[in-house]
């Protein structure tokens, strides 16, 4: 069952078309990661899905109606550049933030002791914004985005300015999020954190869906038939039959790493056959494309086609 | 609550408990206060009697200076400088010298105590009398009471009477009224331009540290705009009615501790009284509370409540077209000299009002007077400079109704603005590039 479902939306600014034509299905209860290069449309989608503007034409699904003001309440906002009342003190300012997201002000003491306690943050209540460091800030933010246990998360750029353990922690709490039922989005460009914790994917790019689905299925379409192989004790030239091209030979300590691809109507058994006889194999792997490596080749293969 | 109930409660309670607020609620009373006061006091210290020695060379000045009840005079002659440290020490308070001279009067006044403000003043007209007397007698053989007379007759003197709806006379104080009206005037416009300058750096501040994006994820833009400005309306009618109360609670203290400095039974009537009347007090010889405030009461066109209700609903009404108008311009702007650049075209209105303030109080019925009060931009500023000396009941309606039809328009027209502005970063927005906002 998908939570929200974006139907044919175009959204047009004075000088250029934001999002163009763009259909998105998000299936309840994943982590989605939202990509595409700086300009793409992602911010201009997700002001849509929060209900900041409007669609020029299309519409947007939410739990199989028409997403309305009321569904507000169910969505949770973290945006790229974080911001909160220098001046007002961090416990006044939870409050206030969680009860415009519809908690009354009982529920939102509850909600709001339990996640300082959680991140080791209680004596920070009666603190300013403007004494805390830009971590502590993102701990804060992060706490009024989720205190009204949102069903659909919207998180832009999460990972960005936090240390390792900061991350490691918001990574774990983005996990609890799911396990308890929510549906995450993730716009980020950190495509080491999208392989690690993305269950789907859509790419954008010039305002127009260029990719969607299933992040292992995605990798499986654009892998390029490539092996990495390790030989030990192999003394001789490689030499493979023409079905297989050789991409890369280097010799690390007494192994010898080859990285192959194969053509034709060969298989990979083929190749292990032939490998075999060089030398003892150590190793056989297939060479999946990192999202990194796909992300640059079908944003740049898009644009030389609308570049022509 | 309400989201817009959250809002306005966020915006109220975080101004109210600033310092700032808090010092200036009690502080502007106090001024305000001594401003009233003081004349009174200084009036009333010149009472004391003062005992002048006078010491003349010339030896024309011989008992002719004018004694009254706070003011006796002595004379002796001799060596000053003997007889000054002697008198000073002695019975006297001053010592008046007058050297000979007989082109140009020149004196000294010495004393140890500094002698009441008016005295120096007083001292030296009824010296260039003296002196004009004789020199009338010395020099043109002409008798200074005769001179005199023939004076006063020439001196011509107009008392403005006003006719009211019954056809009944009445002495105005047009002085008075139109220093009422100016203090309404500039009253009013620093009180929409400290409230609605507020509005600005709020929506400012809120658009900079990128909050907004969180908040209006969870409110609609217009239920932000509207609890921003309606909290700070509150904050201003706070303070307003706090200075109201204040100012009165110190001037009935002060009346009790000193209950012969303000006289009166009618203490509303009283404050006004007092407060525009500093300007006449100075230029008054003799000093008599209680029948200039009984003047007032009678001759004030429009009355005390009633003027505040009217300052009340040009503040708000004036207050929320600005405040509005403000926030527009401030989601727009990305800097601070941006936002001056596009506020100006707002405040210029307002600011030429002020300018013109002096033409629109010495002509209150006037041309400029009557259409100033009826733009909405700048009609909070002149209809209250107009408004003490009296307005045609239709005409201060007319420009009431504009106002609240103008508040709607510039309510629209902020929030389709603000809604667009506050998402833009980045780019430098002109006049031309917000009127194309509109059409969103």
């Amino acid at each position: 069952m998908n939570i929200v479902e974006v139907k044919n939306v175009t959204k047009r600014y004075s000088q250029h078309e934001a999002l163009s034509d763009i259909s998105l299905n998000i299936k309840k209860g994943i982590i989605y990661g939202l990509l595409g290069p700086n300009g793409a449309g992602k911010t201009t989608l997700i002001r849509i899905l929060n209900q900041i503007t409007a669609p020029d034409s299309g519409e947007v699904w939410f739990n199989g109606k028409i997403l309305n003001r009321k569904d507000i309440e169910k969505v949770g906002y973290l945006p790229e550049e974080r911001g909160l009342y220098k001046k007002m003190k961090i416990g006044e300012q939870a409050m206030y933030l969680a009860q415009l997201k519809g908690l009354t002000k009982n529920e939102a003491v509850e909600k709001l002791k339990y996640w300082f306690i959680k991140f080791g943050i209680e004596s920070w209540w009666d603190r300013k914004v403007e004494e805390l460091s830009k971590g502590m800030q993102q701990k804060v933010q992060f706490i009024t985005t989720v205190v009204h246990e949102p069903e659909f998360l919207i998180l832009d750029e999460p990972f960005s300015g936090l240390d390792p353990i900061n991350t490691n922690l918001l990574k774990n709490e983005i996990h609890e999020m799911k396990a308890k039922g929510s549906t995450v989005i993730i716009s980020t460009h950190n495509m080491n954190s999208v392989e690690e914790i993305c269950d789907e994917i859509c790419l954008i790019n010039q305002a127009h869906k260029i990719l969607e689905g299933n992040l292992a299925e995605i990798k499986q379409q654009f892998r390029e038939n490539s092996y990495s192989i390790c030989l030990a004790n192999s003394s001789t030239a490689i030499d493979l039959p023409s079905s297989f091209q050789v991409l890369e030979e280097n010799q690390q300590d007494n192994c010898k790493m080859l990285k192959v691809r194969i053509l034709d109507d060969e298989t990979a058994n083929g190749l292990l056959q032939s490998v075999m006889r060089l030398g003892e194999v150590k190793a056989f792997n297939e060479i999946l494309p990192s999202m990194n490596q796909i992300f640059i080749q079908q944003v740049e293969k898009y644009n030389q086609q609308h570049h022509e | 609550m309400s989201k817009v109930g959250l809002i306005i409660s966020r915006e109220y309670l975080t101004r109210v408990k600033k310092k700032s607020f808090i010092i200036l609620t009690f502080l502007v009373p106090l001024i305000f206060a001594a401003l009233m006061v003081l004349p009174v006091y200084l009036a009333i210290k010149t009472e004391k009697n003062t005992r002048v020695l006078v010491v003349d060379d010339n030896e024309y000045f011989i008992n002719r200076f004018k004694e009254n009840d706070h003011l006796t005079f002595s004379y002796r002659s001799g060596d000053i400088a003997q007889i000054k440290n002697e008198a000073l020490d002695g019975e006297f308070d001053a010592v008046l010298y007058l050297p000979k001279n007989s082109q140009k009067m020149v004196a000294n006044l010495y004393y140890k105590e500094e002698p009441s403000m008016g005295l120096c003043s007083d001292l030296e007209s009824q010296i260039d009398n003296i002196f004009f007397d004789q020199m009338l007698r010395d020099s043109f053989n002409i008798d200074a009471e005769k001179f005199n007379t023939i004076k006063n007759a020439s001196r011509a003197e107009i008392t403005t009477l006003q006719i009211d709806d019954q056809g009944d006379e009445k002495e105005s104080l047009a002085e008075m009224n139109k220093s009422i009206g100016m203090i309404c005037g500039f009253f009013i416009y620093f009180f929409i331009f400290m409230f609605a300058g507020q509005v600005l750096r709020g929506v400012w501040e809120e658009k900079n540290n990128r909050i907004v994006e969180v908040l209006i994820s969870s409110v609609k833009p217009i239920e932000l705009l509207m609890g921003k400005i309606i909290g700070l309306a509150l904050v201003g009618l706070t303070q307003f009615l706090m200075w109201v109360a204040f100012t009165f609670i110190i001037l009935c203290g002060i009346q009790m501790a000193v209950p012969n400095l303000l006289n009166d039974s009618d203490t509303s009537s009283q404050m006004v009284a007092e407060m525009m009347n500093e300007s006449q007090m100075a230029a008054e010889d003799t000093f008599d509370a209680s029948t200039i405030f009984s003047d007032i009461s009678n001759y004030f066109p429009i009355s005390f409540s009633q003027l505040i209700l009217c300052f009340l609903f040009f503040f708000l009404t004036g207050y929320l077209i600005y405040a509005a108008l403000f926030a527009a311009v401030g989601s727009a702007a990305d800097n601070e000299t941006d936002s001056n650049q596009l506020t100006l075209p707002i405040t210029m209105p307002l600011i030429l009002t002020i300018v013109l303030i002096m033409p629109i109080a010495n002509n209150p019925n006037g041309q400029l007077a009557f259409w100033l009060s009826m733009i909405p931009f700048t009609s909070p500023v002149a209809m209250l400079t107009r408004l003490p000396s009296g307005v045609p009941l239709w005409e201060l309606l007319l420009s009431m109704t504009l106002m609240l039809v103008f508040f709607v328009l510039t309510v629209w027209f902020a929030a389709k603005v603000y809604r667009t502005g506050i998402l833009m970063y980045g780019k430098k927005v002109t006049w031309k590039e917000i009127w194309k906002w509109l059409k969103y």
